[in-house]
């Protein structure tokens, strides 16, 4: 088992008051919680905090957690011999049970609510624990909806009561037409319920990869249109990519920087038939290199033309 | 072994979730949804019905509503309904930025 310095991971010293630690752990839970705060590896701190703090906050988990001695972080170490006895937790396989693949907030979460007034009855029916898993689909996957195996380790209890870590695969149907950002539900995926409870759900935090054209806003799509000046001007019929195949699209004479030219209905579609639109904006892009030709030609152009683009600041 | 697969639910606009249904998904009390509901932080899809319905959007609300009450210590759910109001106006705001951006109007003049 590996060894974590809860003490460390609130920032406070081993002999500090439960109000002390209540108190480094609120400013800590403020700063780094993941529905509030936007800093890179901010969910992985608030776990580490959640969980020292999940144990440090009953005096009986923190006096079992004293007990297991101090280490190094990340040390593999074992309870020392009788460990847990005191909490009840001490495994009824003796000498062959094996601590290696228990992990520190498993085995302290078993010691719960254990020999107070307010721990729950052994029959209670009992919810499954919901589990959450990050899950990284290409643009073309969230497209076209995909299918993908998530390998996890979830808790189970073993035949000592103890929770361990077990492999389980899970296969899941994204459907199409998910964004980056959005949750889905996998439903009595999570976790087994006990004396009837119901199965926990899984939830899946969707993240999809940049697009090097597109970039999605709920089911509507965006591109930059690069159009020449003539283009723009004269108005042209463009060949352009969409994530169903090419398109013609009609750009319109006098088309200026930054206009929305929409493809109706050629943006995500979700499974029950709605669909957004997929939006070019239209980008003005100038030569940087002319031949002595093209230069006459502009300055053909500049003479001829009444063309003020600056009129609304004139005085 | 092929395993089969389960089909995920969106957490989108769609979906008409019961107030029972959303109690189970979320660990909140039907109490808790009801003054979430009265403060404007979580919208029924239906309002005139007997029995309220949400979208499956209300799940990803709830839950955080849960978890901030449970992790922040948000005890008292008028706070935590200003809380989540705030958000939502921040991830709208987010969104709105984001799609001006793309349309040109902010940050064009740095490409």
């Amino acid at each position: 088992m590996k060894y974590k310095d809860y003490y460390a991971a609130l920032g406070v010293p081993r002999t500090a008051s439960a109000d002390e630690i209540k108190k480094a752990y609120r400013k800590l839970a403020r700063k780094y919680h993941p529905d509030v705060s936007k800093e890179a590896g901010a969910e992985e701190k608030f776990k580490e905090v959640a969980e020292a703090y999940e144990t440090l906050k009953d005096p009986e988990k923190r006096a079992a957690y004293d007990d297991l001695g101090r280490h190094a972080p990340g040390e593999q170490f074992r309870p020392p011999p009788g460990w847990g006895q005191s909490f009840g937790e001490q495994p009824a396989g003796g000498a062959s049970f094996s601590f290696d693949d228990v992990d520190l907030a498993d085995l302290f979460a078993g010691i719960a609510g254990r020999g107070r007034g307010g721990a729950r009855r052994p029959d209670m029916p009992m919810p499954g624990q919901d589990f959450e898993a990050a899950v990284r689909v290409s643009f073309d996957q969230a497209y076209k909806g995909t299918e993908v195996e998530l390998d996890m380790a979830v808790p189970e209890p073993d035949e000592n009561g103890f929770l361990r870590r077990v492999p389980r695969k899970i296969r899941v149907r994204i459907p199409k037409g998910v964004t980056d950002g959005q949750k889905l539900r996998v439903p009595g995926k999570g976790g087994k319920g006990a004396n009837g409870g119901r199965d926990g759900d899984l939830y899946l935090d969707i993240e999809v990869q940049a697009h090097p054209l597109y970039r999605a806003e709920g089911l509507d799509l965006y591109m930059d249109l690069p159009l020449a000046p003539w283009e723009a001007v004269l108005g042209a019929s463009v060949d352009v990519p969409t994530p169903a195949g090419r398109v013609t699209l009609k750009v319109p004479a006098g088309t200026h920087a930054g206009q929305k030219l929409r493809l109706s209905g050629r943006g995500l579609s979700r499974a029950d038939g709605t669909s957004g639109h997929l939006y070019a904006i239209a980008q003005i892009v100038v030569p940087t290199v002319v031949d002595e030709r093209q230069r006459a030609l502009f300055t053909q152009l500049k003479d001829a033309s009444a063309f003020n683009p600056r009129a609304h600041m004139a005085d | 072994m092929k395993i089969e697969a389960t089909t995920a639910l969106v957490l989108d606009d769609t979906g008409t979730l019961t107030i029972a249904e959303l109690v189970e998904q979320s660990g909140l009390s039907a109490d808790e949804l009801q003054v979430l509901v009265d403060c404007g932080a979580l919208e029924p899809r239906e309002t005139t019905s007997a029995s309220w319905r949400f979208s499956r959007r209300c799940v990803v609300t709830a839950r955080s509503a849960r978890r901030l009450r449970d992790d922040l210590a948000l005890d008292d759910t008028h706070a935590l309904a200003i809380v989540l109001r705030f958000m939502q106006r921040i991830e709208a705001l987010e969104r709105e930025l984001r799609r001006r951006g793309w349309e040109g109007g902010i940050g064009n003049e740095e490409r």
